[in-house]
C-alpha cells in the first residue's frame, strides 16, 4: 500500500515534465538542422541590394512608383547579411512612403492581378513587419537614450511620462510607422488575411 | 441547391466524424471516448460509447465493408473496434510509439490501416493470424517531424502523409503477405516497404494539415498551414512531378480537403465554411463558397428575425439601442472546420459530404 502510494506521489509531481526528452532521442529535431528541409536561397550581398536601391531610385524619380515598388519586391533579401537586408528593408519604406494614400489600394489591386502578385503582397507583409519592428525598436532605443527619462526618478510609481512623451527624434519614426500601419490595412483589403497567416509561417525572412 | 442537414450534437470540439457503409450511424471523438450515433428520422441520437482510451481521442474511422472502427489517441494507442451481437469488442494494437496518435485511416483493401504519430513515424498496421492480434510496420525516414495526416492511393499500397516538417510525402506501405502487387503508376513500379515516392514542399512551407489523392490516385492535392492548397501531378517515377500547382488563398489555413471528381476539390478550415477549387493539370483556381450567402441556414435563423421591427425595438427597450448580433458567425458551422469526408457518391462525382468542426456540429452539404 505505502509503495504504491509512494508511486503515486511520484507521478503526480510533475518534475519529469521539464526534462527535455527531444534531447536525448537521437534523430529528433532538436538534434537536427531544420534549415536542411528546405531549398537553399540564393545569397544576396550588400552591394546588389543597393544596386536594387539605385535602380528602384531611379524608378521613382521617373515616376513609376509601381514599377519601383514592384521592383524591389521582386527581389527580397532572404538570404544576406544583416546590412543587406536591412538596405533592403530601407528601399521597401522609402517606396511605401513615396506613394500616396490615394493611390495605395489601386497600385495593389494592380499588382495582386498580375503573375506571382500574390507573392508580392506576401514579401511586402513581411517587409511591413520588419519595418514596424524596426521602427518600434529605433523608438524604444531613443527614448531609453534621452537625459530626461534616464534622470527622472521612477519610484513615483506612475507612468513617467517626461520619458514617453514623443521626442523630436521619434517624430519621423511615428510617421514611418503611421505610413507602415495603413499599408498593412490596404493590404490585408486585398491579399486577406491568408496574407499574414504566410507571414507568419513562412520560412523565408526578410 | 439543397439546404444542408445540421446536428449540433453537443457543445465540445470534434476532433474527428466517420459514416459508417449505410450511413445510418456516425462515430464522434469526443474528448477520451468515441460516441456511436444512429440516425433516428431527420437527426441522430446517442445509442453507444466506446471508452478504452485514457486520453483525447485523435481520429476515428469505420471501414465500409468489415464495419470495423479503428480508434487512436494521445494516450499513444490505437484500438480495433469489432462488432458483434452484444456489442464493440476493442482489440489492442501494437503501435510502438512513444508519442501521441494523431491520424489513422483504414486502407481501400480494409486489410491495414495507417496512424500517424508525433513519434515522427507513420505505423501501418496489420493483422497476423497466427498471433491473432494487429502488429505494426512503421515508416520513418526522411520523416521529421509531427504526422499531421494521412491518406491512402485506391490501390492501398501508397501513403499520402502531411507533416508539421512542412512536408507532403508519399509513401509505399507495401507489406507482404497482405498486399496484392500493385500496377505500375506515375508513383512508381517496384515498391517495397518505405519506398518513398515523392516529397513535396510548397513555397512558403507551411505545416501540412491535409492530403488527398484523386479518385484515380494519380494527382495528390495537400493544404497547408500558408492558406494555400497544392496539387501534385506526378510524371514518371523517380521524375520531377509533371505539375506542382499552390493556389495561395486570402483565406485562413484549410484543415481538411477532399477531391471530388479528378477537376474539383473542396476544402475547409478556420474559415469555418468550404470552399471549392477547379482546375487541372493546367491550373487551379478558388471557385467560391459552399455556404449558401442568404436564408437556408436551420438551425440558426438568426438572420431574418434581427431584421424584424419588433426586434430592433425589443433591443432598444433591453439594451438601449439597437445592437448586431455579432456573436454568430454568418457560416453554418460555428468554430473551425477540422474534417470533411464524402457521404454520398454517384457517377465518380461526390454529391454530398460531410464535416465536422469544434463547434460540436455535424453537417452534410450537397455539392
Amino acid at each position: 500500500m505505502s509503495i504504491i502510494q509512494q508511486h503515486t506521489q511520484a507521478t503526480l509531481s510533475d518534475a519529469w515534465r521539464t526534462i527535455n526528452i527531444d534531447a536525448l532521442t537521437e534523430d529528433s529535431s532538436v538534434n537536427f538542422d531544420v534549415s536542411t528541409l528546405h531549398p537553399p536561397l540564393p545569397e544576396i550581398s550588400e552591394a546588389d541590394a543597393r544596386a536594387i536601391n539605385g535602380q528602384v531610385r531611379q524608378l521613382l524619380r521617373g515616376g513609376d512608383a509601381e514599377g519601383a515598388l514592384r521592383g524591389c519586391l521582386e527581389m527580397p533579401v532572404y538570404n544576406g547579411s544583416e546590412a543587406a537586408k536591412e538596405t533592403h528593408l530601407h528601399t521597401v519604406i522609402e517606396v511605401l512612403q513615396s506613394i500616396k494614400a490615394s493611390e495605395m489600394t489601386p497600385m495593389l489591386q494592380r499588382i495582386f492581378a498580375q503573375q506571382g502578385g500574390s507573392e508580392c503582397l506576401d514579401v511586402l507583409m513581411k517587409y511591413l513587419y520588419k519595418g514596424m519592428a524596426a521602427t518600434s525598436a529605433a523608438a524604444d532605443s531613443s527614448g531609453r537614450a534621452t537625459p530626461a527619462r534616464a534622470m527622472t526618478p521612477q519610484a513615483t510609481g506612475g507612468f513617467s511620462q517626461v520619458g514617453q512623451r514623443p521626442m523630436a527624434a521619434n517624430e519621423s519614426t511615428g510617421s514611418a510607422m503611421s505610413v507602415l500601419l495603413s499599408w498593412h490595412e490596404k493590404v490585408v483589403e486585398v491579399a486577406g488575411l491568408g496574407c499574414i497567416g504566410r507571414t507568419m509561417t513562412d520560412f523565408r525572412r526578410v | 441547391m439543397a439546404a444542408p442537414e445540421v446536428h449540433h450534437l453537443f457543445h465540445r470540439p470534434i476532433a474527428d466524424h466517420s459514416f459508417s457503409a449505410d450511413r445510418q450511424t456516425l462515430a464522434i471523438a469526443r474528448d477520451t471516448q468515441v460516441e456511436l450515433y444512429g440516425r433516428v428520422g431527420n437527426a441522430f441520437k446517442l445509442k453507444d460509447e466506446l471508452k478504452g482510451h485514457d486520453k483525447l481521442v485523435t481520429s476515428v474511422d469505420i471501414a465500409p465493408n468489415t464495419g470495423r472502427i479503428v480508434t487512436c489517441s494521445q494516450d499513444r494507442n490505437a484500438l480495433v473496434w469489432e462488432p458483434s451481437p452484444t456489442g464493440y469488442k476493442p482489440t489492442l494494437v501494437l503501435l510502438r510509439i512513444s508519442r501521441a496518435a494523431t491520424f489513422v485511416r483504414w486502407s481501400p483493401s480494409e486489410a491495414k490501416f495507417a496512424v500517424g504519430s508525433g513519434d515522427r513515424v507513420i505505423a501501418i498496421c496489420y493483422f497476423e493470424e497466427e498471433n491473432d492480434w494487429w502488429v505494426s510496420k512503421h515508416l520513418k525516414k526522411p520523416i521529421r517531424s509531427t504526422i499531421t495526416s494521412v491518406a491512402w492511393h485506391p490501390n492501398s499500397v501508397l501513403l499520402a502523409a502531411g507533416s508539421t516538417d512542412a512536408h507532403a510525402r508519399v509513401f509505399s506501405a507495401f507489406i507482404k503477405g497482405t498486399d496484392q502487387r500493385p500496377e505500375p503508376s506515375p508513383w512508381g513500379e517496384r515498391l517495397p516497404f518505405n519506398t518513398v515516392c515523392g516529397e513535396f514542399l510548397n513555397n512558403s512551407a507551411g505545416w501540412v494539415h491535409a492530403v488527398a489523392f484523386s479518385p484515380s490516385g494519380d494527382a495528390l492535392a495537400f493544404a497547408a498551414h500558408d492558406s494555400s492548397v497544392t496539387v501534385v501531378y506526378p510524371s514518371a517515377p523517380e521524375q520531377p512531378p509533371k505539375a506542382v500547382i499552390s493556389i495561395n488563398t486570402q483565406l485562413l489555413p484549410f484543415m481538411s480537403l477532399f477531391w471530388n471528381g479528378e477537376t474539383e476539390i473542396i476544402a475547409a478550415g478556420y474559415d469555418c465554411e468550404a470552399f471549392r477549387f477547379q482546375g487541372g493539370e493546367q491550373g487551379w483556381q478558388l471557385a467560391g463558397t459552399l455556404e449558401k450567402v442568404k436564408a437556408g441556414r436551420p438551425g440558426l435563423g438568426g438572420e431574418d428575425r434581427e431584421e424584424s421591427a419588433l426586434n430592433m425595438f425589443r433591443q432598444m427597450d433591453l439594451k438601449g439601442k439597437v445592437t448586431k448580433d455579432d456573436t454568430q458567425l454568418k457560416t453554418v458551422h460555428q468554430n473551425t472546420v477540422t474534417m470533411l469526408r464524402p457521404f454520398e457518391e454517384s457517377g465518380g462525382r461526390v454529391t454530398k459530404f460531410s464535416s465536422s468542426g469544434v463547434d460540436g456540429r455535424v453537417v452534410i452539404w450537397h455539392t
